[in-house]
């Protein structure tokens, strides 16, 4: 019964319903039986999110290296849904790891992932030509295959201790039986 | 929809660099901003204008860090209060 709670927590906790680039319905529950890391961003970002992205792929690689890892999944979310739709999410996030999956939605949408995960969200004001950054919290989740939030990882983490915490927790890791 | 994109990955780091180089410039002629009038130009024509802001905001904000660490914190001094 505990158990049946904990995992319907899990999937109530930081759920989100977005689109991927392909322009799919992507919903936590649709990353269950894999580890997740997510970074909540915006592709007009001038220096944190590409750095932090930079970090995340190369965490990501790093762990890829031991084959006895299970696999991991990178995801970005989008705070900047008016200008980051599924094609600028496809082209830009090519940067970045292969398997890095990019989710945008309408506002409201966004809004409520950023919300579960207690981002903080502040669009700043437009410019002449309409540009403006989105101030926000810069953090990287941890998911485990569960769905359950297991850590959190700011700027001040280098990619190689990020990796070496996925990792701990992996090594750690006890399914919820079914 | 959008009707700009972002700056590529080649955009993003010939801005990046032509920040640098404005910011060693400054480094070199102790923020005298008159003295490095071409780098600041090159800089403001390949970074958007919303990033030239943000990058001004944190250099004003690395340079208090720096006074922070190097100085010392003094409050204020309260004006003609008793």
């Amino acid at each position: 019964r505990r158990l049946r709670q904990l995992r319907q927590l899990s999937l109530g906790q930081g759920d989100f319903q977005l689109q991927d680039t392909a322009g799919r319905a992507r919903r936590k529950a649709d990353f269950l039986g894999r580890w997740v890391l997510l970074y909540f961003g915006f592709t007009h970002c001038p220096d944190v999110c590409p750095e932090e992205l930079e970090k995340l792929s190369r965490a990501v690689r790093l762990l890829e290296r031991d084959p006895a890892l299970p696999p991991l999944q990178p995801l970005f979310v989008t705070v900047d849904p008016e200008r980051d739709d599924a094609a600028a999410l496809a082209r830009d996030l090519r940067d970045f790891h292969p398997r890095l999956l990019g989710l945008t939605g309408t506002p409201e949408q966004v809004r409520a992932a950023a919300a579960a995960f207690r981002v903080y969200v502040s669009a700043g004001p437009r410019d002449d030509d309409g540009d403006y950054v989105v101030d926000h919290s810069v953090l990287t989740f941890l998911l485990d295959p569960d769905g359950i939030f297991r850590d959190c990882y700011g700027r001040s983490r280098t990619a190689e201790e990020v990796a070496r915490s996925v990792r701990g927790h992996m090594d750690s890791y006890e399914p919820l039986p079914p | 929809a959008a009707g700009m994109a972002a700056p590529t990955m080649e955009e993003r780091k010939a801005c990046w660099g032509a920040r640098d180089e404005f910011w060693r410039c400054l480094d070199s002629h102790g923020d005298d901003a008159a003295k490095c009038e071409k780098l600041r130009r090159a800089f403001e024509s390949r970074c958007p204008q919303q990033w030239v802001k943000h990058f001004d905001k944190r250099r004003d904000f690395l340079k208090y860090k720096k006074k922070l660490e190097t100085e010392g914190y003094h409050p204020p001094e309260a004006a003609g209060k008793s």
